[in-house]
Order: C-alpha cells, then sequence, then structure tokens
C-alpha cells in the first residue's frame, strides 16, 4: 500500500465521520467567506476609486458645507491639473422614500477627462453631452430599478424645492462606480432659478496629468484658498474615501471577531475528529512502530489527514459561498439596502475565496496537530501491552 | 426504568477532553450568535426608544431622514401656531424648529468623521423628554456654545468647558445631556441660530411637535399633509424611528442565517462525538440492556446525554458572550458606525430576549440533531453482538 492510499483508507474508515467533520468544516468556511467579504469589499472599493491622479477639494469642515461657483475657474488654472469637474449632491428620491441613492449634478464635459477608469461607453458620454435632462446611471442601481436606456425618471428633491425628470442615456460600468447617478450641472441650475439660482457647488474633482503633479497640485490649491470665505481641503481620492469608510472600521471588527469565533469553534470540531481517529487507532499505531516505522511518516500521515479533510470542506465551502454570494449580488441582492452605504452591491472576490481555503488547511493541520503528535510519540511498549 | 443520569454525567467527564471540545464548540456558536444579535438589539432600541409616541416630524415630503430634508422658515412659523400643538404651561408651543448639519470633526487617535450637530432652539429639551441635561447648564443663543450627548463626549473626548472643532468655528461645551441610549446620545445640539449661521443656511430641516393631549395626532397629520403651501409630510416619531430601524430588521435575517449555518456545522461536531461514544460503549450498552434497561432507556439516555453536552456548551456560550459585550460596550464604548444619515453613531450592544432565545434554542436544536441518531443506533444495538465486545 502506497503512502496516499493509507492516507485514504484511513480516512475512509470511518466515512460518515470523515463526511460529517468535512462538512462542518465546510460550513463554517462559507461563513468566514461570507465574514471577510464585507472588509475585502472596503479594500477593493477602495483600490478601485484610488486613481492615482484624482483629487478631491472640497469645504475644510464637511461635506455639507458648499463651495462658490467661482472656485471652478479657479482651480482650473493650476499647472498641471488635466481636467475639473463637480459633485453637487441633489438627495432625489426615486419612487419610494427608502429607495435611496447618490445622485449628483456633474458637468457633462469633462466626465470623460476626470474619470477615463469608469470606462464608460463613448456613445453614452456623447449623448449625455448633447441632452439636456441627460443621466449616466452606476450598472447596480439601474438594474436595482429595471430602468432602461431613454427611459425618463423623475426624482423628487428633498433639499432643493424642485423635481426633475431625467432621460438615462447611458450606464457606468460596475467597476466604476456601480451605484451613483449623474445629470447636468445646468439643468438644475435652470429648475433653481425661480428659487434663487444656484451659486454654489458641493465638492470638486480634479484630475492630475500626471501622478508625480499630485503633490504641488494639493499644496496649491491650499495656498489658493487659505484666507478665502471657504476653506478648502485638497486631498487624494485614496484618502478622500479612506476617510468616508473610516466609519465603518469598529463594525468590520466586530464582524471579524464573530468570524474568529466560527473559525474557533471549527478548530475544536476538526481537533475533536482527529483525536478520536488517533485514539481508535493506538493499536496500529503501535504495530506500524514496531514494525520498524519512524515518528515522522507516521506524523505526517495523521496530519495529512486533518489536513485533507480541512482542504476539502475549504474547496466546499469557500467555493460554495462564492457561487451563491455571486450569484446574489447579481440579482442586486446583496447590500441590505442603504444600510451599508457606499458598500450596497459588494461582491465576493476569489481573493477572499483563496483566503477561505488556506484558511480552512491550517484549520486542518492545527486540529490534527496536537493528537498526530500524540499518535506520533505513543510508547509501543505502553500501547502493545493495552492491546494484549 | 430509566438509565440513571449520573451514568451520563460520569461518561462526560471521563472523556473530558472531547466533552470540552464539542461543548465548546456549541458554546462558540451561542455566543456569536449572542453578539450579532446583540448589535442589533442594540442598533433598534437606539432608534426605536429615540421616539415620542405624542410628538410628530414633520419634514419635506419624501425625505427619509430630517439630515436630508429641508423647511422653509415660513413652514416652521405655521406648524408653530397650528391647533392642536401643545403648549408649557407658559403658553410656548411645543414645537421645537431644528437644523441638522453633518460637518466633519476629529476623533481621538486620528481621521475625522461625520458628527450629527442639531440646531435647536431651548424648547427641544422640553419635546424630547428623554433628553436629560446631566451637567453643566443649555446654550445661549449666539455665544456658540454648544451641549453633548454622553456618547459623542465620550467618542470625542469633551466635557464641559472644552473646545470643540468643527464647521467654520470654534465652540464650547457648556454642557453634557443623557438620552437613555437613544440615538440622540451621539449627537451635539447647538442654538439653531448658531448653525443656521455656520452652514448659511435660512431655513430647518424638520419640526417636531407635540400633539396636544385630546387631539387626535392622525387628524393633525392629515391637515399638515393636505397644506397646499409647502410640501410637509408629517409622522409619528415613532413610526419615523421605526423606518429608520427598518434597515436593522433586515440584519436579523442575516444573523438568522449565519447562526443556522454555524449551528448546522456544530450539529455535525456533536455527531461525531455522540457517534463515537456510542461504539466506544458498546460493550457498555450490550451489559445495560443485560441487565434489562429498555431500548427506550437506552435512547434516553444517549440523548441526555447529548444535551447535558449542549446545555454545558450553551451556558459557557451565554457567559462567553456577556463577557464580550461588556468589554465592547466599556472598553470600546461600543460600536460606531455610520447609519443612513452618513454621521456616525455609537450602538452599545445590548443583551435582547430574542438573542439569548435563539442561543438558546439552537444550543437544543444541536442537542437533540446532534444525539437522536447515535442514540437510536446505541438502542438498536443487537445485544449478544455488542456483548461480544466485552
Amino acid at each position: 500500500m502506497t503512502w496516499t492510499g493509507f492516507v485514504v483508507r484511513n480516512l475512509l474508515r470511518h466515512p460518515l465521520r470523515t463526511a460529517l467533520t468535512t462538512l462542518s468544516v465546510a460550513l463554517s468556511i462559507f461563513l468566514v467567506c461570507a465574514v471577510l467579504t464585507l472588509p475585502a469589499a472596503l479594500n477593493a472599493l477602495f483600490e478601485r476609486t484610488a486613481s492615482s491622479t484624482r483629487i478631491s477639494v472640497h469645504h475644510e469642515a464637511g461635506l455639507s458645507y458648499w463651495l462658490p461657483l467661482s472656485y471652478v475657474q479657479r482651480v482650473k488654472a493650476i499647472p498641471g491639473v488635466a481636467a475639473v469637474n463637480q459633485f453637487t449632491w441633489f438627495g432625489g428620491i426615486y419612487d419610494e422614500p427608502r429607495n435611496m441613492f447618490p445622485n449628483f449634478a456633474v458637468d457633462p464635459e469633462t466626465v470623460a477627462e476626470v474619470w477615463p477608469d469608469y470606462r464608460i461607453d463613448p456613445g453614452a458620454l456623447e449623448r449625455f453631452r448633447r441632452i439636456r435632462n441627460g443621466a449616466l446611471v452606476g450598472e447596480e442601481t439601474f438594474r436595482r430599478f429595471g430602468w432602461r436606456l431613454g427611459q425618463e425618471v423623475t426624482l423628487r428633491g428633498t433639499i432643493f424645492p424642485v423635481n426633475l425628470t431625467l432621460q438615462i442615456v447611458g450606464v457606468i460600468p460596475a467597476s466604476g462606480n456601480p451605484v451613483m447617478l449623474w445629470f447636468h450641472r445646468t439643468y438644475l441650475e435652470e429648475a433653481m432659478e425661480p428659487y434663487g439660482g444656484l451659486r454654489l457647488v458641493g465638492m470638486l474633482w480634479l484630475r492630475a496629468d500626471r501622478p508625480e503633479a499630485v503633490d504641488g497640485i494639493l499644496r496649491q490649491v491650499d495656498a489658493m484658498f487659505r484666507n478665502a470665505e471657504a476653506q478648502v481641503t485638497a486631498e487624494t481620492e485614496q484618502a478622500f474615501f479612506a476617510s468616508f469608510l473610516s466609519s465603518f472600521r469598529e463594525l468590520v471588527r466586530l464582524v471579524l471577531a464573530v468570524g474568529v469565533l466560527v473559525v474557533g469553534a471549527v478548530v475544536l470540531i476538526a481537533a475533536n475528529t482527529a483525536a478520536m481517529g488517533v485514539r481508535e487507532r493506538i493499536p496500529e499505531i503501535a504495530i506500524l512502530k514496531s514494525l520498524g516505522f519512524r515518528r515522522r511518516p507516521i506524523l505526517v500521515a495523521l496530519l495529512a489527514e486533518s489536513t485533507l479533510i480541512g482542504l476539502v470542506g475549504g474547496i466546499l465551502g469557500a467555493g460554495g459561498a462564492y457561487g451563491i454570494l455571486t450569484a446574489l449580488a447579481l440579482a442586486g441582492k446583496t447590500g441590505a439596502g442603504g444600510f451599508l452605504g457606499p458598500l450596497s452591491g459588494f461582491r465576493m472576490s476569489p481573493q477572499v475565496a483563496l483566503q477561505g481555503v488556506a484558511i480552512s488547511v491550517i484549520v486542518g493541520f492545527v486540529a490534527g496537530a496536537i493528537p498526530a503528535r500524540n499518535g506520533a510519540r505513543l510508547n509501543v511498549v505502553e500501547a502493545l501491552r493495552r492491546l494484549f | 426504568m430509566g438509565v440513571p443520569l449520573r451514568y451520563n454525567l460520569r461518561n462526560i467527564l471521563v472523556r473530558a477532553r472531547t466533552s470540552a471540545f464539542s461543548a465548546g464548540g456549541i458554546a462558540l456558536v451561542v455566543a456569536a450568535t449572542m453578539l450579532l444579535a446583540a448589535l442589533v438589539g442594540g442598533l433598534q432600541r437606539m432608534l426605536v426608544a429615540a421616539g415620542e409616541p405624542r410628538n410628530l416630524i414633520v419634514m419635506r415630503k419624501g425625505a427619509t431622514n430630517d439630515g436630508s430634508s429641508q423647511l422653509p422658515r415660513e413652514a416652521a412659523q405655521i406648524l408653530r401656531a397650528m391647533p392642536g400643538v401643545a403648549s408649557t404651561p407658559e403658553g410656548t408651543p411645543l414645537a421645537s424648529a431644528q437644523l441638522v448639519n453633518q460637518p466633519f470633526i476629529r476623533v481621538p487617535g486620528g481621521g475625522r468623521e461625520n458628527v450629527l450637530v442639531r440646531g435647536v432652539e431651548p424648547i427641544a429639551f422640553r419635546v424630547h423628554d428623554r433628553v436629560q441635561l446631566v451637567e453643566g447648564r443649555i446654550f445661549r443663543p449666539n455665544l456658540g456654545e454648544i451641549v453633548v450627548g454622553r456618547g459623542a463626549a465620550r467618542r470625542y473626548g469633551l466635557r464641559v468647558g472644552s473646545i470643540a472643532d468643527f464647521g467654520r468655528r470654534q465652540w464650547t461645551v457648556v454642557g453634557v445631556f443623557d438620552s437613555g441610549g437613544t440615538a440622540f446620545d451621539s449627537e451635539i445640539w447647538a442654538d439653531v441660530g448658531d448653525v443656521q449661521g455656520d452652514t448659511r443656511r435660512q431655513g430647518y430641516s424638520a419640526v417636531r411637535l407635540r400633539v396636544a393631549a385630546g387631539i387626535d395626532p392622525s387628524d393633525m397629520i392629515r391637515r399638515i399633509d393636505r397644506d397646499g403651501r409647502f410640501t410637509l409630510e408629517a409622522k409619528p416619531e415613532t413610526v419615523y424611528y421605526q423606518q429608520q430601524a427598518e434597515t436593522a430588521n433586515a440584519l436579523y435575517v442575516l444573523v438568522l442565517t449565519l447562526a443556522v449555518v454555524m449551528a448546522t456545522g456544530a450539529t455535525f461536531g456533536a455527531l461525531n462525538t455522540m457517534y463515537a461514544a456510542v461504539s466506544s460503549r458498546t460493550a457498555e450498552i450490550g451489559t445495560l440492556r443485560a441487565l434489562g434497561f429498555g431500548r427506550g432507556a437506552i435512547l434516553l439516555s444517549f440523548l441526555t446525554e447529548s444535551l447535558l453536552l449542549a446545555g454545558g456548551g450553551l451556558l459557557a456560550g451565554l457567559v462567553l458572550a456577556l463577557g464580550a459585550m461588556v468589554a465592547v460596550n466599556t472598553l470600546l464604548r461600543g460600536v460606531a458606525f455610520s447609519m443612513m444619515t452618513f454621521s456616525v453613531a455609537t450602538v452599545l450592544l445590548e443583551p435582547t430576549p430574542i438573542g439569548v432565545l435563539l442561543g438558546v434554542g439552537f444550543a437544543a436544536a444541536i442537542g437533540v440533531a446532534g444525539g437522536l441518531g447515535p442514540a437510536w443506533r446505541a438502542a438498536n444495538l443487537r445485544v449478544i453482538e455488542a456483548l461480544h465486545r466485552a
């Protein structure tokens, strides 16, 4: 019998027990993967949006403090700035109040220059520029409301005293920004004319023409508005999102703590199985040893058993989690509505699945370590005496 | 006649390590379930308890929360003067016009986050009964004075006399209030005029008003909704906060799914333990049967043993979960995260009846599901063969 055959045979000796342990590991890894998806989704969001050349400029007091519209022209003049765009939070509601999603008034002319990494279809961009009430919608939001291209939708204003009817002219790919809706700034300005007009802007987005120019631009923006009526904070997109997402850190920590508990539980269960296996096989191990097998092959064989259980369980669990979460994401069911805010519509990444399998293998190894060591260190004479 | 309970207890103790491991697995399942339920429970308590049954919140029609609503000054004046609004003995209407702002604030230890600043008039402390000043005094207008909720005070390291830096100016803390663990505890309250000046905004976000005794709140709601001058929408505060908590209800589904999957995994572990117990005690079982104990007695005995293990796990899990909750609430001062309004609120973990019930339920289910199969096998062992093993 080969060494591999020996390990496999041993695993199949109690098929029910092996199956139960494997399934138990699989279920736990399933959960661990689901739990790991949250922080991983945060990081992914981060990396996805972390353009190295995009800079956010907003009021230093917060995003609810708006900037004078004239700032747009002023920052445009800074050397190294390739393009400037702007966000003005409209806060419109579509249909039901609970259908909250971010919608912003932007400048259609420079969308392509400021967000080239979003890979928005050139045809859609062209329509967006041309159609006065045109709107670009993130893929997830588009799918969530079942919208069609060319459809007119009305957003009810809650901050602005106006309702806007927008025509959906294109989709922002989910790899760019899955949830936002963008529409013309001028359309909002016209609608606000009877109410005293709109001469403020929520925040600015600049793109540097090359990464090396970023630091210089940040310094210049700070200097430009140091003594102005509205002082600003200029920071890279990365820094901006990092501070925005930092408020989720504690929640993520708690969720990870639960994940640790899950892993702890499965280590106990798998260790129990391994210990049972070794205990029942004491006579065999004694015989193997008396036949001349050294400690090491016995140890490795026992360890291989529980590690194999970990591997198979991990593949089942992580694969299952990946399949189910991807299916849910495709159906638009993840994110628990507005609760996770910028995270709604998150997806599990293959990296998380790999992490799950890795954790599972470690679980199997750790769970098998002590019983295997005990088994390999068995005192032959003692054990054989018990046998006869 | 039943097999004595002592037989099971002794057996559990003889294989102490195995027993501890399988009970430990169950304990961790119970603890994880209860912790998550406590988070949801704390979230719900924070939101739901903030509502006063006789208070109405009036916002722009369609606004989901007062952070994303704007009302003109005149609307607030009309609401204040509306018949049916309760008033103080001095005759001031119990109507609190408020402006909600979410500026950045520095967090000690690094970073910035949005804090909820509520600009109010002094009457707000009468409209929101739960909000009680516990230290210092209330703010005076036009001086940049603020009172801070207990949670906010802890989180941002503020106390009476300290200076808070947010918005366009610096603010002096003159008081600390407590609102009984509701969402207000994470807020900073300032004079509404000061907040209007700081944000350069004219109007308000919302008006909270107390309905006078003897007036039907739903009648009042209808009158406000019908008013053609402004597109307003009134709802009872309790309903408003219930809607805010709805996302928390969706979380219960997640918690339950997680708990079911974990419990299933732990059941498999328990099955292993119990099957091993049966097979290593085959001879004993044969002996018991030979002594005259019936199949039913054996079945019951092994089921009891499995339930005893689960019970031990349950107790350990409860202790672990409660310890973790106390640790999170005292050492970490709760779990802070931002919600619908984007400003950060601190949730204290709260052991809920539902959480305990889930823990007990899952432990019992694991005990029964993990014990039934093995107990069945034990009860149906053939006596002669079993005795052969002796």
